[in-house]
């Protein structure tokens, strides 16, 4: 069942029905194109990367406005600032983090910051629980994606797998299954260590030993591996599929672990959801090395996630996936403002997460944190954005959930953010391809700039808005034939979505963006 | 067979416990360990007397809920009376698993089970007639081999199974004559000319029929008598002289009326195949099924050397094989699968899982317990055939044959059950009590320490130091030990806040889930 494109859903339908007309196109006519993904929603895939153990946002991505009192708060560990990779005039990513640099000015990644849940719990135990079920009620054992799968597949697991279901919902790669992925009956997850050797569901060893125990636990185990009922089909896709892309580093796990997913997607697993643990961020000693802050345990791990993202994201694009992928990353709570004396950090709460993939908003969702130059103790990141509204978005926008049935899923009335609107491609594509512009920031909180490849000939831009009324020209003049950023002045729209009308003699285009 | 002198740790302790009951916690193994092999053994030996099943039932019409109704009438109108039956054959195989769901240890409900898989009774009688037959088997579980013979015989349930009651002087009925023989007393050897089978011949058969005629049984789901019984009537008994084979010396059996059956035991018991035979039987439930010729020499040998010393005694046999080194002997550690319900008692029975419901509550998770039993191939009063269960005579596979792709399925079903969602019953759920389990253990904020307590009360062998690290990252969700210890020091300062007991509860379901899955846990 191919559903419309959530976008559409909220523009009304009554609105979109009065023609606009520019040069002769209607724009009924081309958002549709414009608008709907490559692929429908039963194809998307989304990966997420846990980051166990609390991840130190403030050592992650850095609010280069607060870069003062940064450094009176934590100053054993802080990183020179002109060691920081810029994503905009005042954030910044951890130096290490060049593959997710890159991402980003390919406008395939967003941070959105301040990311937490009211009342921060900092147990460990206890906030994994809290992001697993997406709910802060410590009698929800269910998990917010198995909550979903439930709502979708309620016979599951008694009637599952099935000939139209021959794929597990979600795979947890390790040796647990994913809490996230808990339902009421069953857990939707199955785990998978080595996609190419399904054949062993067993965690531990099992040895025979030559006694007659040794005999037993052989013969158990290969009963246990026969009854795999979803191991042949994840290494049959896994076999079927490919990897393309040469930034694989072998000896980091979390590439390994990423070309595993890349090559059962593309050798045609039905599985919807890919659930990566990657441990060791928590760092209350040792978090930097005391003679170089940029390196140690931290930008080790940092590190390895971004270089593997950005392989991954390669390899998609050679594969011609990315339109089928987004992934997130998340951790359980970030770390305090000030460090210690052990040249680490110590549990807190709010912390930055990261979308990844060609049809993210790119940009950066919310605002900097705040940080005073003098702080209570024990003092961490204020929330600002609720996970569990990123949760939800994400349902919304890339499995397209409806409102309603995402509602019931959550106890708190959702807010939804715009984090998955439209996929954008990278400079390479463009250059391939006639036009497909992106807007970065998107949302926007003041101006945006629009990235698209000209022809060598003569355009308008047009600013829109929902009803196609249109309220702004920010450009008009010739443009070479070459990838162009345009400034466009926003600001001073009110909050809203919006869209940006690219009109040449040949080609009209249209690229969606929201204020806020 | 010489007495265990070699060290006592959890893992013989252990071993023991494993083996003699159906399951022990941490602290009964521990308990064990410093009470030593020989009072651990003593102790194991003695049985209890067993409260009655309870009427529970709407189905029961006579007693009151709550009451025994194994000597209660049933109802005189059809319908009801069948409702009864119904009834109180529910109330009977919830009995069954109460029983095994016992924190005292004690070696009653192996025991227990290993005669019913001797004798292979299926409950055709009425479920009165069943539970006097179980609970001669349970309360004579350690008695005398021949006496417990003799009271099967003429059994209501055992002649009502194999057709005694209906043996008589005008149509003999070999079918009990020829298991007495082949399956309960001195076993079949090999058939070594026609209708001679080493120990036996099929005159025997014949004769032993002649032997036990006469017997009926009375009172079957009557609405006026509160016993099935057996009745010895003269008048349909063989008064002639039974010559039996040369096996038996071609003695004479003669006429002898109501007693002439023991007559026949005492001299079928006469042989030592007998003590061979079900000496075999004892070693290969509660040791290892590969009798290999040094077993034979060195431990069948000397149990049956001992049984017919102690004129056929089981006590002294079973302790003599509890103590003795070879039980102890690491290449018949784990040598045993578990039954189902070894599985399920295995899971819950050291984690003090016991339902708390009151009382139609409890029967209810009960019987659903030994339903679920059923459904992996061992329903306790309706075993596969009169010889019991493959898993216990089926060479060469022998309890393997508890596992197939189907019944591993249902094992872990049933885990996942336990430990994540609970088992609805009714309005109740059954879920495994792993705070209690955890809080047992030795040191639980010490998440090594949990990790080796837990392998010493699931595995038989020691599992490598890579796997117990595996495990711990499981209970740590990967994060070092010490936030381990904070979390659960959370926990213990605040008892009952959920915000504290939750987390912890998640990682042991974490835990148990997998623990309960692995291969090494099914074996004993």
């Amino acid at each position: 069942m191919m559903k419309r494109r959530d976008f559409l859903r909220r523009a009304s339908l009554a609105s979109l029905s009065l023609p606009f007309v520019s040069n002769g196109f209607s724009m009924q006519a081309i958002s549709k194109e414009l608008f709907d993904f490559s692929k429908n929603a039963e194809d998307r895939v989304l990966v997420l990367i846990r980051m166990n153990g609390g991840n130190d946002g403030l050592n992650m991505v850095f609010p280069v406005d607060q870069y003062a009192n940064l450094m009176i708060q934590r100053p054993n560990i802080l990183i020179p600032q002109n060691q920081l990779l810029n994503l905009s005039s005042d954030l910044a990513l951890h130096p290490k983090m060049t593959g997710m640099q890159d991402l980003f000015n390919n406008g395939k990644l967003t941070v959105i910051q301040n990311v937490g849940y009211p009342e921060p719990n900092r147990s460990h135990f206890r906030s994994t629980d809290i992001w697993s079920t997406g709910s802060l009620d410590v009698n929800q054992t269910s998990g917010w994606l198995g909550r979903y799968f439930d709502s979708n597949y309620p016979n599951f697991p008694a009637d599952y797998p099935n000939a139209n279901f021959p794929d597990p919902f979600a795979i947890s790669m390790g040796s647990e299954v994913s809490t996230t992925c808990q339902g009421l009956m069953g857990n939707f997850s199955h785990a998978v260590n080595d996609p190419f050797n399904t054949s062993n569901l067993l965690l531990t060893s099992v040895t025979n030993d030559g006694t007659y125990y040794g005999s037993h636990i052989e013969y158990i185990s290969t009963l246990i591996n026969q009854t795999n009922e979803y191991g042949t089909s994840i290494s049959a896709s896994a076999n079927a599929g490919n990897s393309l892309s040469t930034m694989y580093d072998p000896t980091n796990p979390l590439a390994v672990q990423l070309k595993y997913i890349a090559q059962m997607i593309s050798g045609g697993l039905k599985t919807k959801v890919y659930i990566i643990n990657i441990g060791g961020f928590d760092t209350h000693d040792s978090q930097v090395d005391q003679t170089n802050l940029a390196e140690g345990n931290h930008a080790n791990l940092l590190k390895m996630i971004s270089d593997a993202v950005a392989a991954f994201q390669n390899d998609l694009q050679l594969l011609g996936l990315e339109q089928r992928v987004a992934g997130m990353t998340f951790s359980e709570f970030g770390r305090q403002i000030a460090s210690n004396g052990s040249f680490g950090t110590d549990h807190g709460d709010a912390a930055p997460i990261f979308l990844f993939g060609s049809c993210v908003n790119t940009g950066i969702i919310g605002p900097n944190p705040t940080i005073d130059n003098q702080i209570n103790e024990q003092a961490g990141v204020p929330m600002q954005i609720d996970f569990r509204n990123i949760y939800a978005s994400i349902l919304r926008d890339w499995f397209e959930a409806p409102e309603a049935s995402i509602q019931a899923l959550f106890e708190q009335n959702i807010t939804y953010l715009d984090v998955l609107s439209g996929c954008s491609v990278g400079i390479a594509e463009l250059e391939e391809q006639k036009l497909n512009p992106i807007i970065y920031p998107n949302p926007a909180p003041s101006n945006v700039t629009l990235r698209f490849v000209g022809k060598g000939e003569q355009y308008q831009i047009f600013i829109i808005d929902e009803q196609g009324k249109v309220l702004l020209k920010p450009f008009e003049g010739f443009l070479a034939a070459q990838q162009h950023d345009l400034p466009l002045e926003t600001s001073k729209l009110p909050s809203g979505h919006y869209y940006a009308l690219i009109s040449a003699t040949n080609s009209r285009e249209l690229v969606a963006f929201q204020k806020i | 067979m010489q007495v265990y002198t070699g060290p006592w740790t959890k893992a013989e302790a252990a071993h023991l416990l494993r083996r003699t009951t159906f399951g022990a916690t941490n602290q009964q193994i521990l308990t064990a360990v410093s009470n030593g092999m020989s009072a651990t053994v003593s102790s194991l030996l003695q049985i209890p007397v067993s409260d009655e099943p309870l009427a529970y039932d709407a189905g029961e019409t006579i007693v009151a809920q709550g009451t025994s109704w194994v000597n209660a009438v049933y109802p005189a109108n059809q319908t009801q009376n069948q409702q009864t039956e119904n009834a109180r054959f529910k109330s009977l195989g919830a009995w069954i698993a109460k029983n095994m769901n016992q924190e005292q240890l004690c070696i009653a409900e192996k025991m227990a089970f290993f005669w019913q898989n001797h004798f292979g009774v299926t409950a055709t009688a009425e479920a009165r007639a069943m539970y006097h037959f179980l609970n001669l088997l349970r309360q004579n579980a350690l008695g005398n081999f021949k006496q417990l013979i003799k009271d099967v015989t003429v059994d209501p349930a055992m002649l009502l199974f194999l057709n005694g009651a209906t043996n008589n002087v005008y149509s003999p009925n070999e079918n009990y004559s020829r298991e007495l023989l082949e399956l309960f007393s001195i076993g079949k050897g090999n058939q070594i000319a026609t209708g001679d089978y080493s120990t036996y011949t099929e005159t025997d058969v014949a004769a032993g029929a002649k032997i036990l005629t006469g017997f009926t049984v009375n009172g079957i789901r009557s609405s006026t008598v509160t016993q099935a019984t057996t009745t010895f009537m003269p008048l349909l008994h063989d008064n002639t002289a039974k010559t039996l084979s040369y096996h038996f010396n071609n003695q004479v059996i003669t006429a002898a009326g109501a007693t002439e059956y023991a007559n026949y035991i005492d001299v079928i018991f006469s042989q030592p195949h007998v003590a061979q035979f079900i000496c075999s039987k004892i070693y290969r439930y509660f040791v290892n099924y590969d009798i290999t010729p040094s077993v034979q020499t060195n431990v069948i040998d000397a149990m049956a050397q001992t049984l017919i010393t102690n004129n056929y005694e089981i006590l002294p046999v079973m302790q003599q094989l509890l103590t003795s080194d070879h039980f102890y002997d690491m290449s018949v550690r784990g040598a045993i699968i578990r039954n189902p319900l070894e599985m399920i008692m295995g899971a819950m029975n050291p984690t003090q899982t016991i339902p708390n419901f009151g009382l139609v509550g409890d029967y209810q998770t009960y019987i659903s317990i030994y339903y679920v039993a059923d459904t992996m191939g061992q329903s306790y009063i309706v075993p596969p055939s009169v010889a019991g269960w493959l898993a216990y005579y089926q060479a060469p596979a022998y309890s393997k044959l508890w596992i197939n792709s189907t019944y591993i399925k249902k094992r872990f079903d049933i885990v996942s059950a336990l430990v994540y969602t609970g088992v609805p019953i009714g309005t109740n759920v059954l879920k495994m009590n792993l705070l209690g389990f955890l809080n047992g253990l030795s040191d639980p904020s010490n998440a090594p320490q949990v990790i080796d307590d837990i392998c010493d009360v699931f595995f038989p062998k020691a599992i490598s130091l890579t796997d117990k690290l595996t495990l711990k990252a499981i209970l740590t969700g990967g994060l070092p030990d010490f936030e381990w210890t904070i979390q659960y020091n959370d926990y213990q300062a605040n008892p009952t806040n959920t915000t504290y007991y939750t987390p912890v509860t998640q990682r042991m379901q974490a835990l148990m889930n997998v623990i309960l899955k692995m291969p090494q846990f099914q074996t004993i």
